[in-house]
């Protein structure tokens, strides 16, 4: 322990993980470490004894529509959450991506956004962010018979090109990696992952770019006709958007998100929705 | 001698030490590297697409670690002028697309950079550093990210990037940093429904950037018009033919297309055409859908129009021996054009308007730059600024249709211009006298006429106090 200096040990105080190394130096006095401990209750909602999340609910398989009903990795995740927070979970109809941050910052109409967030500095200063749940990256879609290949560079070349057409979910970290990697291309901010994917397909648009998982399930599922041209690590992780004005239910959605990772609930997740831990 | 001794060997030392430093110049690039994968950086342009210098933005460098290699340290150095004072950096190391925990520690000083990780970096990992807040220099230019690392044999230099190409401030820019740094803007945009469609500083941008966008919905509708014209006036001289199959394509033709959403027949044309193999340019579709929906409202204007026009006309001009065609092309059009010339700008205004729809698959037209804008600064005022560069173009037109509508009114409740008299025009001042003593004597003659009805006159004065 002699190792961990002061302003370490008080950073990953923060860290879930260190409750065990607390526990294991017998020494923390402080409540806040012991596992079972209560989920702060401190937090006001848009209604009571309820939670209500916003999402775009196009995103499979994180989030998607199906028959009426919110689906998807994300989805059950909101309602593990409200389980653990013993609140009922209500989903507010699907809507455009980029209107769910303005949405959550006026506030009054969902308490939380859950649709595939990644964190990033930019939207920090907005709104707040929970803890990470799920790491991603991006990846490009383009039609099977574009005919370019080849690495991250060979692509970025063929793509970065006045003639080339890229489709982007507006307000998207695939919009911000093509505005920063793409600039000679002709960007396209459109606002459902359908309509990118199908502009792709019918060679409307050169190439998609959006969050990997995305991309890999339109390919397999939807489109067969368009192939991942790259794979692109970010690195980035999602995370819930609250708003800055309840910064006690951020605080209540971490501690159920610690929960929920070490009672092996996000591994069954994980699982069902993405078929690896 | 000793002395020339100790002389010569620090010679050969100095020798060895040079030759010990070219190699380890040598060395890391070819046996281990941290390879520069790339170095970009975020556009900061307001509505455009350029990296400005001074101004603050995000930089973001990749290495990969290459084999045998086990880096500890890397630090970035900027040219002269650029600054990381202030910037955050995410650092994200990833071993292939998963995250790997690698704890580091970033120190920020002036045009230098030094991440430093708690544990080695080893082979096959991608280190991903994003810097938010750093600035490039003033003058712009292409800038080089290049830098050193550390691995297990020391510092070694870092392959120079690609250059990162970045401009000097814009006067635009200068100019909305003005409007930043004004306080009655600050108070203006305080408010938060003026803020969110009224920012000054987006205003200003906004007009700046939009205009290609407006361009092309001008080129767009009036390049679409006159196809629309043409269609429409087929489809309307269809739909009153005498021929039943002629007659029922028109309607069908017309009420498909006024009885769907422009925006779905867009979708179709633009997703459906490619599918059938049919591919054409995005702004030439543009055209094409705006001609055919506009045709379709038109046929009905041009329609009404025709049949606005009375039954005698047509008469008398079977009377004159005229066909068909000529009828219509040199009687009964002629008279419509002026009758639908206002409900014809109306509908020039709406599909001028329509273009708009264009933005939803992705043609450049003006919402689309507007939404481009909105979506980069999350606020409406692009939006408003797009509503007045509208406006310009469709306000001149609708006093226009109101000016004309009242003529036409006046004309046919008789008010209009008159035909002049051309033979009046043309006598001159004796043929008027003659004439003028010839009615005279013709009145006289009238006169005289009475005379021999003289028991008319008391019947007219009864009549006149009857009524």
């Amino acid at each position: 322990m002699s190792t961990i200096t002061r302003r370490s040990f008080i950073g990953s105080m923060s860290a879930s993980a260190l409750g065990l190394m607390l526990s294991a130096c017998g020494g923390a006095g402080s409540s806040d470490t012991t596992e079972a401990e209560a989920i702060p209750t401190d937090y006001t909602l848009v209604q009571e004894g309820k939670l209500i999340v916003a999402s775009d609910l196009d995103f499979p398989p994180l989030d998607s529509f199906e028959g009426g009903e919110a689906q998807g990795f994300d989805v059950d995740l909101s309602y593990a959450i409200g389980e653990k927070l013993g609140l009922e979970v209500e989903y507010l109809p699907p809507m455009d991506f980029d209107s769910i941050i303005p949405l959550i910052k006026n506030g009054g109409k969902a308490d939380i956004g859950n649709s595939a967030f990644s964190i990033t500095e930019e939207r920090k200063e907005e709104i707040d962010f929970t803890d990470a749940y799920l790491d991603s990256n991006l990846g490009i879609a383009v039609k099977k018979d574009l005919g370019i290949s080849g690495g991250e560079a060979a692509i970025v070349s063929a793509l970065n090109a006045s003639d080339m057409t890229v489709a982007v979910q507006a307000g998207t970290t695939g919009e911000a990696w093509v505005r920063e990697n793409l600039p000679e291309a002709n960007i396209v901010p459109l606002a459902s992952v359908t309509v990118c994917m199908t502009g792709v397909s019918t060679g409307q648009y050169q190439a998609f770019c959006a969050d990997l998982p995305v991309i890999g399930h339109q390919c397999s599922v939807s489109f067969t006709d368009c192939t991942i041209a790259l794979e692109i690590p970010t690195g980035e992780q999602y995370g819930i958007v609250v708003s800055k004005d309840n910064p006690g239910l951020t605080a209540a959605i971490n501690a159920a998100l610690a929960q929920i990772e070490s009672d092996g609930t996000m591994a069954e997740l994980k699982k069902k929705w993405f078929g690896t831990e | 001698m000793g002395h020339t001794a100790t002389g010569k060997r620090t010679a050969v030392a100095a020798r060895i030490a040079a030759l010990a430093v070219a190699l380890m110049l040598l060395v890391p690039t070819s046996a281990f590297a941290l390879t520069t994968n790339k170095a970009t950086a975020r556009p900061n342009e307001d509505g455009g697409s350029s990296v400005i210098g001074g101004l603050p933005t995000r930089l973001t460098w990749e290495g990969s670690v290459e084999d045998g290699e086990e880096v500890t340290e890397v630090t970035l150095t900027l040219p002269e002028g650029s600054s990381f004072d202030g910037s955050t950096t995410k650092v994200t190391v990833l071993e292939g697309l998963s995250r790997a925990s690698i704890d580091s520690e970033v120190a920020a000083s002036g045009s230098m950079l030094t991440v430093s990780f708690a544990e080695p970096a080893t082979s096959g990992l991608l280190l991903r550093l994003e810097v938010e807040g750093m600035h490039f220099p003033d003058d712009g230019g292409d800038v080089v990210v290049s830098g050193t690392y550390v691995n297990q044999a020391g510092t070694q230099t870092l392959t120079d990037s690609k250059p990162i190409k970045t401009i000097a401030n814009t006067s635009l820019q200068k100019m909305i940093a003005s409007l930043d740094a004004n306080p009655v803007v600050a108070a203006w945009n305080s408010n938060p429904f003026l803020g969110m469609f009224f920012k000054p500083q987006l205003l200003v941008t906004a007009f700046s950037t939009l205009v290609p966008g407006w361009l092309l919905c001008l080129v767009i509708v009036v390049v679409a018009y006159p196809f629309a014209i043409i269609l429409g006036l087929i489809f309307a001289l269809m739909k009153i033919s005498k021929s039943r199959l002629l007659r029922a394509i028109a309607i069908l033709y017309i009420n498909i297309l006024r009885g769907t959403p422009l925006f779905l027949q867009i979708y179709i044309m633009f997703f459906g055409l490619p599918m059938m193999n049919i591919n054409i340019d995005n702004n030439v579709l543009g055209v094409i859908v705006i001609a055919i929906n506009a045709s379709a409202y038109l046929a009905e204007i041009f329609r009404a129009g025709i049949q606005s026009i009375p039954q005698g006309q047509y008469e008398a001009a079977s009377s004159l021996g005229m066909s068909y065609f000529q009828t219509m092309f040199d009687i009964i059009l002629p008279q419509t054009i002026r009758r639908v010339i206002p409900t014809v700008t109306s509908d020039f205004i709406t599909s001028y308007k329509d273009t708009s729809l264009l933005s939803s698959v992705g043609v450049m037209e003006l919402m689309m730059f507007a939404k481009n804008l909105t979506s980069v600064s999350g606020n409406m005022t692009p939006y408003v600024a797009a509503a007045i560069f509208y406006l310009i173009v469709t306000l001149p037109l609708i006093k226009a249709v109101g000016i004309v509508e009242e003529r036409i009114a006046n004309s046919e409740r008789g008010g209009g211009p008159r035909p002049k008299d051309k033979g009046a025009k043309d006598m001159s001042v004796a043929e008027a006298e003659a004439k003028l003593s010839e009615l005279a004597v013709h009145a006289s003659a009238l006169d005289d006429e009475h005379a021999f009805v003289p028991s008319l006159s008391p019947m007219n004065a009864s009549f006149g106090t009857e009524v």
